[in-house]
C-alpha cells in the first residue's frame, strides 16, 4: 500500500514535471498594434465617430442629458479621502447626475484601502458594475489583458467629449493607446507639474539661525546640525529639538536628485535615451546611502525614521518640535504651518517651501503622471452605450468646471472681469469638500493649478509658482507587452523588496556599505534586474518614438 | 435472541438528531475547507486574470513552472526560516506556559474566587484584537517614549529601536503572542485536570504522597493525552505564521528574521496579482504542514502509543 502511494505520488510529479513544458508556448498572437501605427485604430474611429440618433429622435452630442428614459449606472469606486464627506451626497456629485438624467447607484470601497479590496474583486471578475475605477494606470495590462473592459473606441459614436480631448491630447492618447490599439479607460488628469512633493523648513527656526534655506547638501547637514544643538523652541531644553522629520517613503525625493538618482521611478533614462536603475547605480546610490548613513550616525536622521507617519510628524509640528519636513505641497499651508502654534497666516510664521538640494548633482523635484485615476467600462454591463455616455458626460468640460470650482453663487462667483473666486464658503476647505470638489474618487476629474492656487494661502501660491522650474518628469505612463509584463510581474516584487530592506540596512549601518554594497548590485543581477532594465529600454524606445511621431 | 444487524439507513434514521446538529458543520468544511482546496490546480496554471471561478480551472496549464521559480528564489531559505523559526519559538516557548499555567490554578490556588478572577483577568488579552496588540507593542517599545525604553532609561541602558533591530522582531513576536493566548490556551488543560477523578487524588493523599507528588505522578500524567493531541495539532500549524500579527509589525528593516512565507504570499498574490505564484508558495506550504503533522502522529504513536489517528 504504501510502495503503491509512493509510485502514486512520483507518477503525479512526473507528469507535472513533463506538463510543465506546456507553459513554454508562445503567448497567442494578439491583435497587436506595432509602434509605428500604434494609434491607427483609435485615429480611425476618432475620424469615423457620428453622432448616434437614437430611434425616438434623441441624440447625445456631448450635453446633458444622456438620455430621455432615464436609468440607473451602477459605479464600483472609491469613498472621499477625507471620512467626513459621503461623496455620494455630495452637490456637485448629484448635480452630474441629475443633468446627465440617470440614477447612481454606488459600490463605495474605502479610499486607504480600494486597491487591496478591488484587485481580488476583478481578478476574479467578481464584478457588477456599468463603471469602474481601476486601482491603478494598470502599467502592465492586468486589467485590459483580462477582457474585463470594452475598447471604448468601438463605442465613440457615443463619446463626443472623449474624442475631442483625444484629439487635442496626442501625448496622452498615445499613453492611453494599449497593446493592441485600442483605448480602454478614460483617465484623471493631475496637475502634474504644481504641487508636488516639496522640501520644507519651519521659516521662525530659519530665522532665529539667522540663515537662508540651504540649497546644498553641505549647508543642509549643517542647518541640521544648529537645530539640533540648540533650542530652537525656546522652551528652555536644548534636548527636545528634532533636526528633520522626514517619513521614509520620501527620503528618495528629497534627496535621491543630488545624487542624480530618481529613485522614486526607479527607472530613469540620460539624455542620449539609455535606460538605468536607479537603486544599482554603483556609484551614485553608493554614494546616496553613504550620505543617509552619516546623517543616521549623527543622530540628524532619526533612529524611527522607518515607523514615522504623517500623524507623527504632525504632532511635532504642533507642538514646534521640528524644523525640516517633506512632504505633497499641499500639506504646507493646509496641514503643516496651520498646526503651528504660532502660524498668523503669513509665509513668515510657516512651514515653507524652497528649491531643491543640489549635491554632485543639480537638485530637481520628480512630478507625476499627467493621467491618474482611470474609468473603465465593464464588458459584463447590459448598457454599455449608456455607460459611455455617462463617462463621456462625465469627463466633460462642462462637467470638470464643477469638479474644479463647484457650483456657480455657492461655491464660486464670477466677477465683473470674468475672474473667478471663491465665496466665503468656499474658501473653508471643510466645506468645499463636502461640496465634492474634485471628486476624483468617483469621476475622471481634472485638477486646475488656477483653482488649487486660490484654495491655498496666497504665499503658497507664489511659493508653488517659483517652484515649478524644479519638477521634472516622471518614468513616462507606458503600457507593457504581454511578454513584458509576463517578465516584470515575475520579477521586479523581488527586486523592490531587495532594494527596500537593503536600502534600510545601510542606511541604518546594519550591512556595512564598504564590504557589502557590491555584494548588493551583484544580489540585484541575480534578481534579473539586467532583463527588468532591457523591457523597460524597449518600452522607453517605443514611448520616444511615439512622442516624435 | 441474538442481535439483528441494522442497515446504514436504519443506523442513520436512528442517529439523525445527531447527524443534523452535524450538519452545519459538515457544510461549513465542505464550503470553506474542502472546495476552496481544488483551487490548489492554480499553482499548476497560469491564471487568467479576470477569467473568474472558471478560470482557476481552465487557464494555462504550466506545469511546475511557479514551484520552480520559487525554488530558485533567493528568498526560499529565508522565507521557509523565518516561518518555521518563529513558530518553532512560539511553540517551544508557548506551549508549555498554558500547562504550567493550568497546573498551577488548579493545584496551587485553592481559593475559588481567587481561581476565577486569576482565569479570566488572563483569558482577556486573546480578545483583544490584533491590530491593537500590535499597535500597543509599537506604542511600548517605541524609542522615543516608549515605556519600556523610559524604564530602561532609568537604570542607565540607553533606548533601544526594538521594531527596526532584525533580532529583537522573534522575541517581541514570541512574548507577545504567549501573553496573549496562554490565558486562554489553558481552558482545555484546565478542564483535562478537573476531570480527574477525585478517588485518585484521595488514594494519593492515603498513600501520603505531597503536592508535587501528585502533580508529577497523577496531574501530568492524566492529562498527557491532551497534550499530545494539542502537541500534534500544534504541529499541524508548524509552518502557518499568523499572517496579521507579522505584517502589522514588521518593516523593511527587519524582513530579515520577519519576512515569512504568509507575508511574501500576499505581496505576490494581492498586491502583484501574480495569484498562481502565490498559490503555488501557499500550496508548498501546507505540503510541509501535512509532512510535519504526519511524522509528528507516527512518532508520537511509536514512543507514547498516543495518536490522533
Amino acid at each position: 500500500m504504501k510502495k503503491r502511494s509512493l509510485a502514486l505520488i512520483l507518477a503525479s510529479a512526473m507528469v507535472m514535471s513533463s506538463l510543465a513544458g506546456c507553459g513554454d508556448q508562445p503567448a497567442a498572437t494578439q491583435d497587436a498594434a506595432t509602434p509605428e501605427n500604434k494609434t491607427e485604430v483609435v485615429d480611425s474611429a476618432i475620424q469615423q465617430a457620428t453622432t448616434v440618433v437614437e430611434e425616438s429622435g434623441f441624440s447625445y452630442t456631448g450635453e446633458g442629458p444622456i438620455t430621455e428614459d432615464g436609468g440607473t449606472i451602477k459605479i464600483l469606486a472609491q469613498t472621499s479621502n477625507y471620512s467626513n464627506v459621503d461623496i455620494t451626497k455630495a452637490p456637485i456629485v448629484q448635480k452630474v447626475f441629475e443633468e446627465a438624467g440617470v440614477e447612481p447607484d454606488w459600490q463605495l470601497l474605502d479610499y486607504n484601502s480600494y486597491e487591496d479590496a478591488i484587485t481580488p474583486m476583478l481578478s476574479v471578475g467578481n464584478i457588477d458594475a456599468d463603471i469602474v475605477k481601476i486601482p491603478d494606470n494598470d502599467p502592465n495590462q492586468i486589467w485590459i489583458k483580462s477582457g474585463m473592459f470594452v475598447p471604448l473606441d468601438t463605442y465613440f459614436d457615443y463619446m463626443p467629449n472623449f474624442t475631442k480631448w483625444l484629439s487635442e491630447h496626442p501625448v496622452q492618447k498615445a499613453e492611453l493607446t494599449a497593446e493592441d490599439g485600442h483605448i480602454y479607460y478614460v483617465a484623471g488628469v493631475n496637475v502634474a507639474h504644481d504641487y508636488q512633493p516639496v522640501l520644507m523648513y519651519n521659516q521662525v527656526w530659519l530665522d532665529k539661525a539667522g540663515k537662508e534655506a540651504p540649497e546644498n547638501l553641505d549647508d543642509f547637514v549643517d542647518l541640521l546640525r544648529y537645530f539640533k544643538e540648540n533650542d530652537m523652541n525656546g522652551d528652555g531644553n536644548t534636548n527636545d529639538e528634532i533636526p528633520m522629520s522626514i517619513m521614509s517613503a520620501f527620503l528618495p525625493y528629497m534627496f535621491g536628485p543630488a545624487f542624480g538618482l530618481d529613485l522614486v521611478s526607479g527607472f530613469q533614462a540620460d539624455a542620449s535615451g539609455k535606460v538605468t536603475y536607479a537603486a544599482a547605480d554603483s556609484e551614485n546610490y553608493r554614494k546616496y546611502l553613504e550620505f543617509l548613513n552619516g546623517l543616521y550616525e549623527e543622530g540628524l536622521l532619526e533612529v524611527e525614521f522607518t515607523s514615522l507617519d504623517r500623524d507623527k510628524v504632525i504632532e511635532r509640528i504642533s507642538n514646534d518640535l521640528t524644523g525640516v519636513a517633506f512632504d505633497y505641497s499641499w500639506a504646507m499651508s493646509m496641514m503643516y504651518s496651520n498646526v503651528l502654534p504660532y502660524y498668523d497666516g503669513t509665509e513668515k510664521t510657516a512651514f515653507v517651501g524652497v528649491a531643491p538640494l543640489s549635491g554632485e548633482h543639480k537638485g530637481f523635484y520628480v512630478g507625476r503622471n499627467f493621467l491618474s485615476g482611470m474609468f473603465g467600462v465593464s464588458s459584463k454591463s447590459g448598457q454599455i452605450e449608456l455607460a459611455c455616455k455617462f463617462l463621456d458626460y462625465a469627463m466633460s468640460d462642462h462637467c470638470q468646471d464643477y469638479y474644479q470650482w463647484g457650483i456657480e453663487g455657492e461655491s464660486y462667483v464670477v466677477n465683473a472681469d470674468g475672474s473667478r473666486e471663491y465665496t466665503e464658503k468656499g474658501k473653508d476647505n471643510d466645506w468645499l469638500q463636502q461640496f465634492g470638489i474634485n471628486p476624483a474618487f468617483v469621476f475622471p476629474a481634472q485638477q486646475s493649478v488656477e483653482a488649487t492656487d486660490i484654495l491655498v494661502a496666497d504665499w503658497h501660491a507664489k511659493i508653488n509658482a517659483d517652484q515649478r522650474q524644479y519638477v521634472v518628469d516622471p518614468w513616462p505612463m507606458i503600457y507593457a507587452t504581454s511578454d513584458e509584463s509576463d517578465t516584470i510581474n515575475m520579477y521586479l516584487e523581488d527586486i523592490q523588496t531587495n532594494v527596500d530592506e537593503n536600502a534600510t540596512a545601510f542606511i541604518t549601518g546594519t550591512k556595512d556599505i564598504a564590504t557589502e554594497f557590491d555584494g548588493y548590485i551583484a544580489g540585484l543581477e541575480a534578481l534579473n534586474l539586467p532583463e527588468l532594465v532591457s523591457i523597460r529600454q524597449q518600452q522607453y524606445d517605443r514611448y520616444l518614438k511615439a512622442l516624435n511621431q | 435472541m441474538p442481535n439483528k444487524k441494522k442497515t446504514w439507513k436504519q443506523l442513520l434514521y436512528r442517529d439523525r438528531y445527531l447527524l443534523f446538529m452535524l450538519l452545519p458543520v459538515a457544510v461549513y468544511y465542505l464550503v470553506f475547507c474542502y472546495l476552496p482546496m481544488t483551487g490548489i490546480v492554480m499553482a499548476f496554471n497560469q491564471y487568467q486574470v479576470g477569467s473568474g471561478f472558471a478560470g482557476i480551472y481552465t487557464s494555462k496549464w504550466v506545469g511546475l513552472k511557479w514551484f520552480k521559480q520559487f525554488f530558485g528564489s533567493i528568498y526560499l531559505g529565508r522565507l521557509v526560516r523565518n516561518t518555521f523559526l518563529l513558530q518553532f519559538y512560539s511553540l517551544i516557548f508557548g506551549f508549555p506556559i498554558p500547562i504550567l499555567f493550568a497546573v498551577a490554578v488548579t493545584q496551587v490556588v485553592r481559593n475559588k474566587n481567587a481561581r476565577k478572577v486569576i482565569q479570566v483577568s488572563t483569558y482577556l488579552p486573546y480578545f483583544i484584537s490584533t491590530v491593537v496588540v500590535c499597535g500597543m507593542i509599537n506604542n511600548f517599545l517605541s524609542p522615543s517614549g516608549g515605556i519600556i525604553n523610559q524604564l530602561l532609561n532609568k537604570i542607565g541602558i540607553e533606548s533601544i529601536n526594538f521594531m527596526n533591530l532584525p533580532q529583537w522582531f522573534r522575541p517581541i513576536y514570541v512574548i507577545s503572542g504567549s501573553w496573549q493566548s496562554f490565558g486562554f490556551n489553558s481552558i482545555i488543560f484546565v478542564a483535562a485536570i478537573m476531570g480527574i477523578s477525585p478517588d485518585l487524588y484521595e488514594a494519593m493523599d492515603v498513600d501520603g504522597a505531597n503536592r508535587r507528588q501528585v502533580i508529577w505522578h497523577l496531574v501530568l500524567p492524566s492529562i498527557r493525552p491532551t497534550i499530545i493531541l494539542l502537541l500534534i495539532m500544534s504541529l499541524g500549524t508548524m509552518m502557518s505564521v499568523g499572517f496579521e500579527k507579522v505584517y502589522l509589525l514588521y518593516n523593511t528593516a527587519v524582513y530579515e528574521t520577519a519576512d515569512v512565507i504568509q507575508t511574501y504570499v500576499y505581496r505576490q498574490g494581492i498586491q502583484s496579482s501574480n495569484y498562481s505564484y502565490a498559490t503555488a508558495v501557499g500550496l508548498f506550504n501546507s505540503v510541509i504542514n501535512f509532512v510535519i503533522v504526519f511524522a509528528a502522529n507516527k512518532i508520537s504513536r511509536r514512543i507514547t502509543d498516543t495518536a490522533i489517528w
